[in-house]
């Protein structure tokens, strides 16, 4: 059982803390401190027997992770309303491993031929929609979508490399 | 491998383009999904990369000029709104139309200049070799740098007054005795060299060097 639960928070800490940062602000002080509650709250539900199976585990974490965002942001609203924001404390080790993994992502981005380097910067950087990139390099959305998904192709295997 | 159909939802995940019953739905797949998760954070990071360095995404040259827009379109952005920068831009074009359209185009004269024995001219120069210090006895020559081929150079000493005055088309001219008797030690004196093209227009202008001859 033990077991079970060290899995449970390896697998799905870092996908409740995407979405906590994702909901309240990657620069919010409390995303931590929310990200265990959520996790001491799912080990808790699982050990009274209160997830019985009858949706996956996946759902099951994803229902007590929205239900608890959506507290905090209330809470927040009504306690602090007025209150100044707190100063950022973000871990150092965490800023240090983004930083590097961003400079690999710009060095793999530098690395591309121009005309994914155009796609991706119409479509992410200004937002376009295929449609209007499309538009914009003569070619169909169907193929901006090609060229984006093997832009993407490509990153990945470099930032993986 | 096949591909998960919801993969097609982390850009419009990320970039908050998903309605709001396609958001809830991706967001409760990829909590059971680990291909999808993985993707998503390897595309957040890739789209967060390109909104903090999009020079990343451009040539050598275009790289180095975003930055700076970039902190120039912060800065002004940081005291003006859009409207009153749209408002700033058209107001500055009416004003020059205006200019443009109601100052008079005056034509302007050729500018013209005489150039006296005093006078001295900018642009190109002729370096003058000897004498330019000041001698133990009456120099015997005078010399300077070749301009070129098809030059003629207009050489003089002064004193007071202009002493002696000789056109050449060598860069070394040797005084000629009655000008040498005319000189006294003692005295200061100056000479300048005029070079002038075939059409007999003035090309360049030494300065005027002074020399003195000593009273030995």
């Amino acid at each position: 059982m033990e077991e079970d639960i060290e899995e449970l928070v390896v697998r799905y800490r870092p996908i409740i803390t995407f979405r906590v940062r994702k909901s309240i602000g990657a620069q919010n002080t409390d995303c931590d401190d929310l990200v265990s509650e959520i996790l001491s709250q799912v080990m808790e539900e699982i050990k009274n027997g209160d997830f019985r199976g009858e949706s996956s585990l996946g759902t099951f974490v994803y229902t007590i992770t929205s239900r608890r965002i959506i507290d905090y942001i209330r809470e927040k609203s009504r306690v602090i309303k007025y209150a100044p924001e707190p100063e950022p404390f973000p871990d150092p080790q965490e800023i240090l491993e983004l930083r590097e993994a961003s400079e690999k992502v710009q060095e793999a981005l530098e690395k591309l031929k121009p005309k994914y380097q155009h796609v991706l910067y119409l479509y992410y950087y200004q937002e376009l929609s295929r449609e209007e990139v499309a538009g914009k390099m003569g070619i169909s959305p169907r193929k901006v979508s090609e060229l984006v998904n093997y832009a993407l192709k490509l990153l990945r295997k470099e930032i993986k490399s | 491998m096949k591909k998960c159909k919801y993969e097609e939802m982390i850009d419009g995940y990320l970039l908050n383009k998903l309605p709001a019953r396609d958001k809830e739905l991706f967001e409760e797949h990829y909590f059971s999904c680990p291909s999808c998760f993985r993707k998503l954070q390897d595309q957040h990071l890739i789209i967060g990369t390109i909104k903090n360095h999009p020079e990343a995404l451009m040539r050598e040259e275009a790289r180095n000029l975003v930055p700076v827009m970039t902190r120039l379109k912060r800065e002004l952005s940081a005291f003006f709104s859009l409207r009153q920068l749209v408002m700033g831009g058209i107001t500055a074009l009416v004003l020059l139309a205006v200019i443009i359209a109601v100052v008079p185009r005056r034509e302007m004269n050729a500018p013209s200049f005489t150039l006296t024995d005093t006078d001295t001219v900018r642009g190109s120069s002729i370096t003058l070799i000897s004498p330019v210090i000041d001698m133990n006895q009456i120099p015997s020559f005078l010399e300077w740098k070749k301009l070129g081929d098809n030059v003629e150079y207009q050489v003089s000493i002064s004193n007071d007054e202009v002493l002696w005055k000789l056109n050449t088309k060598e860069n070394l001219v040797t005084l000629p005795d009655e000008v040498k008797a005319k000189m006294v030690p003692g005295e200061k004196y100056s000479w300048q060299v005029k070079a002038f093209g075939p059409d007999g227009s003035l090309i360049a202008v030494s300065s005027r060097v002074q020399f003195k001859v000593s009273t030995r």
